[in-house]
């Protein structure tokens, strides 16, 4: 499910495959509970001369039970097999989400009030800029130098918290070359709002001759 | 003046001095809504800056300081307080008590929780309030904070901690002690079962928010660095916080879903649905509510397995969520339903709580929630589950016992025009949010294509703003201008309608009672004898002032410090000292704790409080040593006979407390104060040792700030040390009065209370023993 016609799957791809279906039910679960609940004024609104219900509570009476165990529980049980077979997704999901592919380059990426510092396998430092080669999966290596952030390419539907001290891994696949915009997710204090870093995908030759430029200095 | 008399309200005197749960009542109801009137106005100046994607109304950190203010404001400053409103006012007259069991420390949560408002209030004249978001995350709001605001407003969310103790002691007692006879448990008007629900919810959560302030402050103030080291940190604060903050979210709701059921059954004219499902689903869901904190952690790079277990548990809790709110719809199968201002508000309340909880099942979605934590959907989440379920619930209570409260009925026409307002307000507000799922949140510019979303947004926010207004005007005008309402207007089946309104001090005349299932008002049998009940006590409010000025001369001037507690000592004997009744009746339904006095249970509650305020100061410590890579072996860094000579004092000094009260049960007059002084004299030893531990350290140049493990032996041990402390200025008074004579003849219940509590602080010392010393 998550191969798209030749391709390998990227984060999009799990992303907006999980949200639609979640999108899906949960609009309309909303929308028939909702009505349900609407139809059920409507119809039981007290009109004129309308009767009392025969079992309405009264004044200095303890509560009165009302039966309903079954029903309650049937819905509760329909309920729970949408919400179950929604996790059991979701556990799917994960697992490819979990497993960065094979061949991905390595980055280490230090973030930092208020910005990012990018380490490529080679050793060379970016500061805000990370240039990769489209159709390469890059596996992050995350971390913080001060305070708690948290990376989001949003575009690429991925995010990882950056905190100090600990090193956390994630990854991200690019097809389309272009500039996607890193920002930070996490409140970070008052440059929270322009933490604003470049990823830019390029074509793999390109990427290349630029890469291997930077050896040579 | 007799101080079992109210003066009338008009004057100052009654506000001020006043301990009768209704009273307390108001208090509660008119300083929440001032704070939703500062946290709205907070909310509003944002809604502005995000009115255009690139505007300058506010500062980058001006917006912070108002996001987080407001956050913190409407969390725990409005929607809870305002519960307590209705709690304090309805809460003993569902239940047929004169008043709550502890009338003093009932005004005594109030003034708590006014002047920890006030700290943070005035922590935005100082430089910059707390500016680091309503979660305070680490290492920000610790090591790269160095605001004095920040403080300031720390410590308000402690008085805030100490008021919400206070009234979770008082309202377990009362609901266990004081229900009218026959009035099961099982049996409780739902507002009062959702209630009893919070405050055990907060019994358990709160002291959690009180370490992590603890730590945090002392981090802040006193330099140690359990924040500020990778190996405690962002995730340690992460744990602490969220395990206090999932069970608080519920501790917003829960009131607003009792709210709603008892609204929902008046205005329906049925039953509740299943009701004993749905108080096993609320009952499940609190126990829950302590098992998912993970999931706010989901990107923190938390084990797997961890992560989907803390799925698991997210996902579960859903479940019992939807049987209460199915039963809510299917109660209104075959009902005569009348659209009153309170019934609309609790069917609102529910339509927008199916919302927040569908698009909470989205975030349980780890896979999800990869993308969409820290966004817009997120704050549309909590706000359509919190400001949705929980405030727009309680304003129909607000409506629906307005009516009691004051005598007077409430302009119907204004109530319309509100619900319609708030509907329109609010998911204009909120619903974009969810459609700005790419937006991070917390940031004051965004890019040109959210513009039309966020400002229907900001528009939204003014209308919801004004829908208050509306609310604000008919409840003053009705005041003065409504029709009499009469004791029932509504027709409702629960006890609190079948009195007055509004009540006479004493709620009901004779003692209401069920038999067979129907109430009744049997000869008042305890009350009409005897002294009539104190309505007045000074101490509440001098008790809070004090600890206000103490707290204050911390970030401002240390004399305020010394004044404060100076008049703290002062006040508690004058609490101590002073004669104030109030009486249990003599009859009444009190299972499982009919024979525990509320005196004892209120002990207990209150030490239950404490065991999770140590349990959370022990499980950072020992979650620091396991994150560590290294740490000093036991007798290298702490000298172990020290902690072995003071654990020998002081488990012989829970032996001399319990000779006390020994000999105070047998009348020996000598023997109970002989005993008192000696355990007096073993606690000033052992403190006296721990001065010494403490100097020895400090010459060796280890201090707050040396290291982790100092930071956590110095914090741990001092906590633990003025709890010493506070019980030794106890045991100095507990022994000038039995010198003269006191508990060797009566009262000496007192000194087993006591004894509870050094018990305890002895125990606490069993486990940081081993726990700091020998491994
Ligand atoms: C139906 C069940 C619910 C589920 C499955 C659920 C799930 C979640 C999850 C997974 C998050 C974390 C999102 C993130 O930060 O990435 C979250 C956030 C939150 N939820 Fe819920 N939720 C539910 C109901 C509620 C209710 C009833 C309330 C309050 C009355 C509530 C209040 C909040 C708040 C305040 C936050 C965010 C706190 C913050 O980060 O500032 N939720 N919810
Ligand atoms: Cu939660």
């Amino acid at each position: 499910m998550h191969k798209l016609i030749g391709m390998v799957a990227t984060t999009v791809d799990i992303f907006n495959n999980l949200w639609s279906v979640f999108s899906t039910l949960g609009v309309i679960v909303g929308i028939v509970v909702i009505s349900y609940m609407v139809y059920l004024i409507v119809r039981n609104r007290a009109r004129g001369g309308a009767p009392e219900p025969e079992d309405s509570p009264k004044p200095g009476e303890l509560p009165r039970e009302r039966k309903g165990a079954k029903k309650l529980l049937l819905s509760v049980f329909l309920s729970a097999s949408i919400v179950i077979s929604l996790i059991l997704l979701t556990f799917i999901a994960l697992d490819n989400l979990d497993r960065p592919p094979a061949d991905a380059m390595e980055v280490k990426v230090v973030a930092f009030q208020w910005g990012w510092k990018f380490y490529y396998p080679n050793g060379y430092e970016a500061v805000g800029e990370l240039r990769i080669p489209r159709g390469t999966a890059v596996k992050f290596y995350v971390t913080s130098q001060d305070v708690f952030h948290n990376m989001g390419i949003i575009d690429l539907r991925f995010k990882i918290d950056a905190i100090p001290g600990k090193t956390n891994i994630g990854w991200t696949r690019v097809y389309q070359a272009g500039v996607y915009e890193i920002r930070c997710f996490e409140l970070c204090g008052d440059g929270h709002g322009v933490m604003i870093g470049r990823l830019i995908a390029m074509e793999p030759e390109e990427f290349n001759s630029w890469y291997s430029s930077l050896q040579a200095s | 003046m007799e101080s079992h008399i109210l003066p009338p309200g008009s004057t100052v005197k009654r506000w001020l001095l006043t301990t009768n749960h209704k009273d307390v009542g108001i208090l509660y109801l008119v300083t929440s809504l001032y704070f939703l009137v500062v946290g709205g106005a907070l909310a509003l100046l944002f809604r502005l800056q995000l009115a255009g994607p690139n505007l300058n109304v506010l500062s980058p950190s001006a917006f912070n300081q108002a996001v987080t203010v407001h956050g913190l404001i409407m969390v725990l400053f409005v929607i809870s307080p305002l519960a307590f409103a209705l709690a304090n006012y309805i809460v003993p007259l569902q239940i047929g008590a004169r008043d709550l069991a502890f009338p003093r420390l009932n005004a005594l949560s109030y003034w708590l929780y006014l002047f920890g408002g006030v700290l943070v209030v005035i922590s935005f004249f100082q430089q910059r309030t707390l500016d680091v978001g309503w979660t305070l995350y680490q290492p920000l709001s610790s090591a790269f904070s160095p605001y004095v605001g920040v403080n300031t407003g720390g410590l308000g969310l402690a008085l805030l901690v100490a008021s919400v103790t206070v009234s979770t002691v008082n309202f377990v007692v009362t609901i266990f002690r004081s229900r009218a006879k026959g009035l099961r448990l099982t049996a409780l008007p739902m507002f009062t079962m959702c209630i009893l629900l919070t405050v055990l919810m907060m019994l358990y959560a709160f002291p959690a928010l009180l370490a992590g302030i603890i730590i945090l402050a002392s981090d802040r103030i006193l330099g140690t660095v359990y924040f500020s080291s990778p190996e405690g940190g962002a995730i340690l604060w992460d744990h602490i916080f969220w395990f206090f903050g999932h069970p608080e979210v519920y501790i917003v709701l829960f009131p607003a879903l009792g709210v709603i059921a008892d609204v929902l059954v008046t205005f329906s004219r049925r039953p509740l649905f299943a009701r004993r499902i749905i108080i096993a689903a609320m009952v499940i869901v609190a126990g829950l509510s302590f098992l998912v904190w993970g999931h706010h952690m989901f990107l923190t790079g938390m084990h797997p397995d961890v992560r989907r277990a803390f799925t698991v548990t997210t996902i579960a809790i859903s479940l019992p969520f939807d049987a209460i709110i199915l039963s809510f719809i299917y109660t209104l199968v075959k009902s005569r339903i009348e659209l009153k201002t309170p019934m609309l508000f609790a069917l609102g309340s529910i339509a927008i709580f199916i919302i927040g909880g569908i698009t909470g099942v989205f975030l349980g979605s780890i896979a999800l929630d990869y993308v969409l934590r820290g966004t817009y959907f997120v704050v549309a989440h909590f706000h359509y589950t919190m400001a949705g379920g929980g405030l727009v619930g309680l304003v129909a209570g607000v409506y629906y016992w307005y009516p009691k409260m004051t005598g007077k009925m409430f302009n119907e026409k204004l109530g319309r025009l509100q619900f319609i307002l708030t509907i329109i307000g609010f998911n204009m507000l909120y619903f974009p949010l969810f459609l700005s799922w790419e937006m991070p949140r917390r940031v004051p510019i965004y890019p040109e294509n959210l513009i039309p979303l966020q400002q229907v947004a900001t528009v939204g926010g003014f209308i919801l703003g004004a829908s208050f207004l509306v609310m604000f005007w008919n409840l003053l005008y009705s005041l003065k201008y409504g029709q009499p309402a009469g004791d029932n207007p509504w027709g409702a089946y629960t006890l609190e309608w079948m009195t007055k309104s509004p009540p006479p001090p004493h709620n009901f005349d004779g003692t209401p009672a069920f038999i067979n299932g129907q109430l009744s008002f049997i000869a008042a049998n305890g009350a009409a004898h005897g002294e009539p009940e104190t309505h007045l006590s000074v101490w509440p409010f001098m008790l809070s002032l004090a600890s206000f000025l103490s707290l204050l001369g911390l970030t401002t001037n240390l004399l305020f410090t010394l004044v404060g507690l100076g008049l703290l000592a002062f006040s508690v004997l004058g609490l101590a000292g002073e004669r104030f009744i109030s009486r249990e009746e003599k009859i009444g339904e009190r299972w499982p704790f009919e024979s525990v006095d509320r005196m004892k249970l209120a002990w207990w509650t209150f030490i239950a409080s404490e065991v999770m305020l140590f349990g959370v100061v022990l499980s950072a410590y020992v979650y620091v040593r396991t994150t560590s890579a290294t740490w000093p072996a036991p007798g290298t860094f702490f000298d172990i006979a020290h902690g072995a000579v003071n654990t020998f004092i002081l488990l012989t000094s829970s032996l001399t407390v319990v000779l006390a009260l020994a000999s105070a049960r047998i009348g020996s007059r000598a023997g109970t104060a002989g005993f008192l002084a000696a355990t007096l004299a073993l606690g000033v030893a052992f403190l006296f040792n721990k001065y010494n531990e403490w100097s020895e350290l400090f010459g060796h140049g280890i201090t707050f700030s040396t290291n982790l493990p100092a930071s956590t032996f110095f914090l741990t041990t001092g906590i633990h040390g003025a709890h010493v402390f506070a019980g030794l200025l106890a045991i100095t008074y507990l022994l000038s009065r039995a010198l003269r004579g006191a508990y060797a003849r009566e009262g000496h219940e007192t000194l087993e209370y006591f004894g509870y509590y050094w018990h305890f602080v002895d125990i606490v010392w069993v486990f940081i023993f081993p726990l700091f010393y020998l491994v």
